[in-house]
């Protein structure tokens, strides 16, 4: 990967960013999916994309995605909060349905899986508009389980869609172990579709930056897609309110030790690129971004119940 | 308490009659629903039956008098233990009951109907968007336009081709389209044409393809996506009905969906229950998805045409028995049929048939059968379910004052449930009959060729319900 300090920067922003997230909605919201000990992923996958290239990310993180393709951060609190200035006009949670307008595919069908295939979809359409942007298809170990997944992995090495599969393999779908969710490494699956798969650690920011590298310059020079699975572990709870009563307490502890966040962090002090200092005070500034925008959301106008509107039904 | 019993009104509009016979005299105990008189029209003649139990006190119109007026007292009918006293009191118009009118009362002409700004209905503070527009009836093609026979299979294929040659962004994408010109050979030509950039073949994935569709559709792409069969596009249903149908409207109008799912749907010939079922109403019900079903080569044409043109998901109900038929199709560069557009085969003023793809084939052979008997059907094909053209509907019933209609889906929640409830809340008033709704049998289709032929419509069926609107 280039040593630009700008990306390494800009990739320490949105790990914080995300780390703010988290702090702020997860307060709030029950329901919110929780990105602790993930950061690394969402922060390397996201950053850095064309405006023009599609997104279909997971839903754990699919906020940070919306944000790192340049939408409001108060418009996607309000649409955490069903308010009228949301993208979605109050219609759809903006926490799994990123703003179309940026690029950001939701998870509309609200089941896992068919993004991957509207991830192809929007990759074919980059090959038949010739605009060299690419698609991006984000998702969990759970969801690889899915025909979808496989449906849309085949399809796209057959036609060679400028895609780029990422499985942000966290090791537990809700409380389903990957080992008995999944029947082998998921990204030896990429050779018996007939492309290059890869596994990185996850929880190195760097490594998957450099992963994601090579597969977006394959994927937009025609070299069609390419399987990246980053193995990292859900700290966090499936969601906040997650009782959690299924796991081992010692192994959620021995990951946290692994903090991808505090990994990156020494890394970048040690090669001086950011001090400790300067990131306490991004983070600071950041959790005080998200929480003035939340709190703004949380006093915006509610849709007037004329805004129901079944004409909006068809185009 | 002596009542009078009063002429009916066979039909809301009946002004007077014949009092032809009475089957009961002074002094007979009647129960509910014996029959007291005959009654006739110039056009009927219907049995009169009983309301309420007692005896005749007295019959105060002797049989075979004309022109009785409409609510005039025609008898007096007892209590049990009143006397004939009772009776002359009643006659003089103490108490009276009007008798409602009774069922199956086949009536006169419907075109002294009076304006529909009369009826009680109308009058209603009640929202009815369907109904407040006119009817669209103008002609599919100028008059005196060249048509020729095409099939409807390349009527098909031909309204794809000239989308194609017209928009860069229409693509055909399925199981077979390609190399193989398409299961049931609907995509004839179009690889040779368009190369495999745009007709492209994909493997047995419903999810993959179905996926991609709704993706490039997403992208600004105009993909038609084939299901060899509807019954495959089971496996997608997330795809075209969560995402597809919805997104316009979840995402605030930000992404909409131009996509055109097509393929063969309905029962075909000995393929079994789950390759023989017709999707209309499945697909109908959903907010977000057009569904059109055409019966003709020339609608097949030009609301496929219509379908890639337009910027919502629709869904493109073909027939795998009609294929092969051949129609006129208009000789015409640009020959689009509009959504939500009704198409009258048929003009009468008997009844209304309502049918819309493979149905109206028993429709139009029913029709023809019913004029050798003196029954005029107006029949109308629906076209399209989503938007659905009402008001053709329901200007006809309010012509016909009969309907029936006809799908080969299965009866319940079916299309054709929804006109009967529509004409119901629309035209309540100008019905003689309740509406007929036939279906497919509520069954998985059967293999033997017996059963599976029971299974769907018949023209015997669609001939009996005829007969029955109409009283015959």
């Amino acid at each position: 990967m280039r040593r630009d300090n700008d990306v390494l920067e800009g990739m320490y922003r949105l790990m914080s960013l995300t780390r703010a997230l988290d702090r702020v909605v997860g307060a709030h919201d029950g329901h919110w999916h929780g990105l602790e000990g993930e950061e690394a992923v969402a922060a390397a996958v996201y950053y850095g994309l064309r405006e023009g290239d599609t997104v279909a990310p997971h839903y754990r993180g699919a906020i940070t995605a919306a944000l790192a393709k340049g939408a409001d951060l108060g418009r996607m609190m309000a649409g955490c909060l069903g308010k009228t200035d949301a993208y979605h006009l109050g219609r759809h949670r903006s926490d799994v349905c990123g703003p179309p307008e940026h690029g950001i595919i939701g998870l509309y069908g609200g089941s896992l899986g068919p993004p991957l295939g509207y991830a192809c979809g929007a990759a074919l359409s980059h090959v038949m508009d010739g605009d060299g942007d690419i698609a991006l298809a984000v998702f969990g170990d759970g969801t690889s389980s899915r025909g979808d997944c496989h449906e849309a992995m085949n399809m796209a090495a057959i036609k060679a869609l400028p895609v780029v599969f990422v499985c942000q393999n966290n090791q537990i779908a809700i409380s389903t172990p990957a080992p008995d969710g999944n029947g082998g490494p998921i990204f030896e699956r990429a050779r018996g579709f007939g492309m290059p798969g890869a596994r990185v650690d996850g929880n190195d920011v760097l490594k998957v930056r450099a992963a994601m590298d090579e597969a977006i310059a394959r994927a937009r020079e025609g070299g069609g897609p390419t399987l990246i699975e980053a193995r990292t572990y859900r700290v966090a709870g499936h969601f906040v309110s997650d009782a959690e009563d299924y796991r081992d307490a010692a192994e959620i502890a021995a990951w946290r030790d692994r903090d991808p966040v505090a990994r990156y962090r020494a890394f970048l002090i040690e090669e001086g690129v950011m001090d400790a200092a300067a990131m306490d005070a991004l983070d600071a500034k950041l959790v005080a971004e998200v929480d003035a925008a939340f709190t703004a959301a949380q006093d915006g106008a509610v849709p007037d119940p004329g805004d129901l509107m079944p004409e909006d039904v068809f185009a | 308490m002596a009542t009078q019993i009063l002429m009916p009104a066979l039909s809301p509009t009946m002004e007077e009659g014949t009092l032809a016979k009475w089957l009961v005299k002074e002094g007979d105990s009647v129960a509910s629903g014996d029959v007291l008189a005959e009654i006739e029209t110039d056009k009927a003649t219907m049995e009169f039956e009983a309301v309420d139990e007692g005896v005749i006190g007295k019959i105060m119109v002797e049989e075979g008098t004309e022109g009785v007026k409409v609510n005039d007292p025609i008898a007096v009918l007892l209590e049990e233990g009143e006397d004939a006293s009772a009776a002359e009191d009643a006659a003089g118009g103490a108490e009276t009951t009007a008798e409602p009118a009774p069922t199956g009362a086949p009536e006169e002409d419907a075109r002294e109907r009076p304006e529909a700004k009369d009826m009680p209905a109308e009058g209603k503070e009640r929202p009815s968007p369907a109904s407040a527009r006119a009817p669209d009836r103008t002609p599919d093609w100028p008059e005196g336009t060249a048509t020729k026979e095409v099939t409807v299979r390349e009527a098909l294929r031909d309204a794809m081709a000239e989308e194609m040659r017209r928009d860069e962004d229409v693509f055909v994408m399925g199981e077979e389209v390609a190399e193989y010109n398409g299961a049931y050979k609907v995509t004839q030509g179009l690889l040779d044409e368009f190369g495999d950039r745009r007709v492209i073949d994909t493997p047995i994935t419903e999810h993959g393809f179905a996926g991609i569709g709704v993706g490039a559709a997403f992208g600004g792409l105009r993909p038609v996506v084939e299901f060899m069969t509807f019954n495959f596009a089971m496996q997608a249903m997330d795809q075209i009905v969560n995402s597809a149908a919805k997104t316009l409207y979840m995402s605030g109008g930000q992404m909409g969906c131009p996509i055109v799912f097509r393929g063969p749907n309905g029962a075909a010939a000995r393929v079994g229950a789950q390759h023989s079922q017709d999707f209309a109403a499945f697909y109908a019900q959903i907010p977000g998805l057009k569904v059109a079903m055409p019966y003709s080569a020339s609608d097949a044409k030009g609301l496929l045409k219509s379908a890639i043109r337009d910027p919502n998901p629709v869904i493109f109900l073909e027939n795998e028995i009609l294929y092969g038929q051949g129609f006129e199709v208009p000789d015409l560069d640009d020959f689009t049929v509009p959504f939500g557009k009704a198409r009258i085969w048929r003009e009468g003023s008997d009844l209304t048939i309502v049918s819309f793809g493979i149905g109206m084939k028993y429709a139009l052979q029913a029709a023809e059968e019913l004029a050798k008997e003196g029954v005029e059907a107006e029949v109308i094909d629906l076209r399209t379910l989503r938007p659905m053209d009402l008001p053709t509907v329901i200007e006809s019933v309010k012509k016909t004052n009969r309907c029936i209609t006809i799908e080969e889906g299965f009866p319940v929640a079916s299309v054709g449930g929804h006109v009967a409830s529509q004409i119901m809340q629309q035209a309540f008033d100008y019905l003689d009959a309740p509406v007929i709704t036939l279906a497919g049998k509520d069954v998985p289709m059967p293999y033997a060729a017996n059963l599976e032929k029971l299974a769907l419509v018949t023209v015997a069926e669609v001939m009996e319900a005829a007969k029955a609107v109409t009283y015959r």
